[in-house]
């Protein structure tokens, strides 16, 4: 999976598609960097809308990202969660410290 | 490069003997086949140009002898050769000579040819560092799994986990597991059972969930609540492992003798509970975020609690074991586990399930560990009245309460600020564990200091009417008011006095309890019917009476004094 990067006014859009598992792990960390070192980009949003699978070291990856996003006083928001997705985030609770939409 | 020149014509080997020097390399001279392989040996050069035709041996001869003691390290051979010889040279080509150059030598050419060579050498050379250093890498990496499977296996020591109550399967995805399944019983009897799914799997995987098998025996050993032991065990995690780890977990506690089941559930698939005929009754959603991810001051350790009726059997289980695939991609999915479980309520149900997951994978192998456990609960006929303590009978309590030496004595004075944080008998068992005379007692032990104790702060500070218990989600209302009775509670003082006193030979311990309320009608506690034991008020009370030599109230019911002999030392 590679993903692509949509910049729309001051949010960056991450759009991620297939599996998101380990193998991501590089593309989404460089991807994701970009975003957080564009000082023009206030909200970054990770689209699950091609996602079809994520596993618990995805959900590793968004906690890093967190954190990242936090530190350089931007907003995140995991949207377009369907079926598996919304299932794996849910059993993890991550609702309680993610603004899912 | 260091070269060896092989020629029985003189000339010839003195000719390109000058020219493998003028162009940089030195060479090393022998005289036929035989020579050739002695040299070879000795003075180990990287290449070899050689005749065809020799006495003694023949270099084809000599060609196959050298490539033979070679073994894996590369020798290149290349043969000169004259016209007429080219039958010959095909044939050692094909028994592991190189490549060939024909007389009369071209200058040129060998430069060719040696450049060539050399830079396949190099290659050569570069291929074979790192493919020694992977197998090195290899030796180092299975090493460090063999220790750490060491360690893994004494952490989660299997013999630990057996209990009669419990069945479990794990199945790792690789050599190490990222499931941990833990068990154990508090020093009260109730059943701690614990499954844990660190993130990924294999040696990371391992290493997420090692942190928890700590705090989980320990705490358990000494009687510390579900959440005492979610706060420690979030706090090691967030103490040992980076951002981005984390720990699903779910803690489960049966007590059988209260009928009621306990659960937290933080990112770990739906807990069910079946009844006798594999039927759900009742499942627990994962309700709180896994372990290590928030700060233990922002978690949630509230528990859910479920009162029984009848017997039945609680199912958890990783989210590996839905999610194993068969080979054309479908999961093996939660709804076939329950199916499953309902077909067979028998006890070869365990087995029943490896096969039909066996079945299911039809050979692939699983990505993400598996495990399942299964606690079967309630089977024991409704538990009759304790039996008497048999160390009592030929004690004479008069003689115990009038005694006032003392071995040793272990006093503490809580007031209303420590009672609301300190979870006092779990921490005075720490102490209680040390004593040698006592080894064989704990459980004892701590279930009188549990009665007293929550008899002394429930009724005596806390002014709880034990008739709210009574009825439907009784022990909830309870439980509830009784937390936010304690939050607000003001002032109020709990004494607990432990004396180890030694009469006429034998071991006594004492215990004395007083706190600073009101007290109550102590008379009407004696007159209560054995055969109600399993009501849910009344019953500690009794209990402790038949554990004890003595139990007697003082004062306006605000004190109490209780003696108990220990269980001889095996």
């Amino acid at each position: 999976m590679t993903p692509t990067v949509q910049v729309e006014g001051d949010a960056g859009r991450v759009i991620l598609s297939g599996q998101f598992d380990f193998s991501a792990h590089r593309e989404f960390r460089q991807v994701c960097e970009s975003l957080i070192g564009n000082s023009a980009i206030k909200e970054v949003l990770v689209d699950f809308q091609n996602v079809n699978y994520l596993d618990s070291s995805a959900l590793g990856m968004l906690l890093l990202l967190k954190e990242k996003i936090g530190a350089a006083n931007k907003t995140l928001a995991l949207v377009n969660c369907r079926d598996t997705v919304k299932q794996v985030l849910e059993i993890a609770c991550f609702g309680k410290i993610f603004t899912i939409r | 490069m260091k070269i060896l020149v092989v020629d029985d014509t003189e000339a010839v080997l003195l000719l390109i003997s000058r020219f493998v020097e003028a162009l940089g390399h030195t060479a090393i001279q022998a005289r036929d086949g035989a020579q050739a392989v002695a040299l070879w040996r000795q003075a180990q050069p990287d290449l070899v140009l050689m005749d065809m035709m020799m006495p003694v041996m023949s270099g084809p001869e000599a060609a196959v002898a050298i490539k033979q003691e070679a073994g894996e390290s590369w020798v290149p051979i290349v043969f000169v050769t004259g016209v007429g010889e080219e039958n010959r040279l095909a044939e050692a080509i094909e028994r592991g000579a190189d490549d060939y150059i024909s007389k009369p030598v071209n200058f040129r050419v060998l430069e060719a040819k040696l450049k060539a060579f050399n830079r396949t050498l190099e290659l050569n050379r570069k291929v074979r560092e790192q493919s020694i250093k992977l197998a090195s890498y290899y030796d180092r990496a299975e090493e460090e799994k063999r220790v750490v499977q060491h360690l893994m296996d004494q952490m989660v020591n299997a013999e630990r986990l057996y209990d009669p109550l419990l069945d479990y399967w794990l199945s790792p995805a690789e050599s190490l597991s990222g499931d941990l399944i833990a068990a154990a019983r508090t020093p009260g009897q109730v059943l701690y059972v614990m499954l844990a799914d660190g993130i990924g799997h294999g040696l990371t995987a391992a290493l997420n969930v090692l942190p928890l098998t700590q705090p989980f025996y320990s705490m358990t050993e000494k009687g510390y609540t579900l959440s005492d032991i979610l706060v420690e065990m979030n706090n090691k995690v967030r103490q040992v492992l980076p951002v981005g780890r984390f720990v699903a977990t779910v803690l489960i506690a049966i007590d059988e003798v209260a009928g009621c089941v306990e659960i937290w559930n933080g990112g770990m698939p739906t807990v069910q509970l079946l009844n006798r005929a594999g039927d759900v009754v009742t499942h627990w959603r994962s309700a709180h975020l896994p372990l290590g991810i928030v700060p233990t001051q922002s978690m949630e350790t509230a528990t859910e609690r479920y009162y029984y009726s009848e017997p039945g059997t609680l199912v958890a289980y990783s989210d590996g074991l839905i999610e194993a695939r068969a080979p054309d991609g479908e999961a093996f999915s939660e709804g076939r586990l329950l199916q499953l479980l309902h077909d067979t309520p028998g006890p070869d149900r365990l087995e029943h399930f490896k096969n039909t997951l066996a079945d299911h994978l039809a050979g692939e192998s699983h990505h993400d560990d598996i495990s399942l456990v299964m606690i079967r609960f309630g089977e024991r006929a409704a538990l009759a009245a304790p039996q008497r303590n048999p160390h009592t009978d030929d004690v004479d309590i008069q003689a115990l309460v009038g005694s006032g030496d003392s071995m040793w004595r272990y006093t503490l004075s809580l007031g209303a600020e420590e009672l609301r944080y300190i979870n006092t008998v779990p921490f005075m068992m720490t102490f209680v564990n040390e004593i040698k005379a006592l080894v064989n007692s704990q459980s004892d032990v701590f279930l009188i200091l549990t009665e007293l104790f929550v008899n002394a702060l429930d009724h005596g500070l806390l002014n709880m009417d034990s008739a709210l218990k009574q009825g439907e989600q009784g022990m909830e209302r309870y439980l509830l008011e009784r937390a936010s009775r304690l939050a607000d509670l003001k002032q109020g003082v709990i004494e607990i006095d432990l004396a180890g006193l030694r009469i006429n030979g034998r071991d006594v311990l004492r215990i004395r309890l007083k706190d600073t309320g009101a007290g109550f009608d102590y008379s009407r506690h004696t007159e209560l019917v054995p055969g109600d034991m399993r009501s849910a008020h009344g019953r500690g009370i009794l209990l402790v009476r038949s554990m004890c030599a003595s139990l007697q109230f003082l004062g306006s019911g605000n004190e109490v004094v209780a003696h108990y002999i220990p269980a001889v030392n095996a």
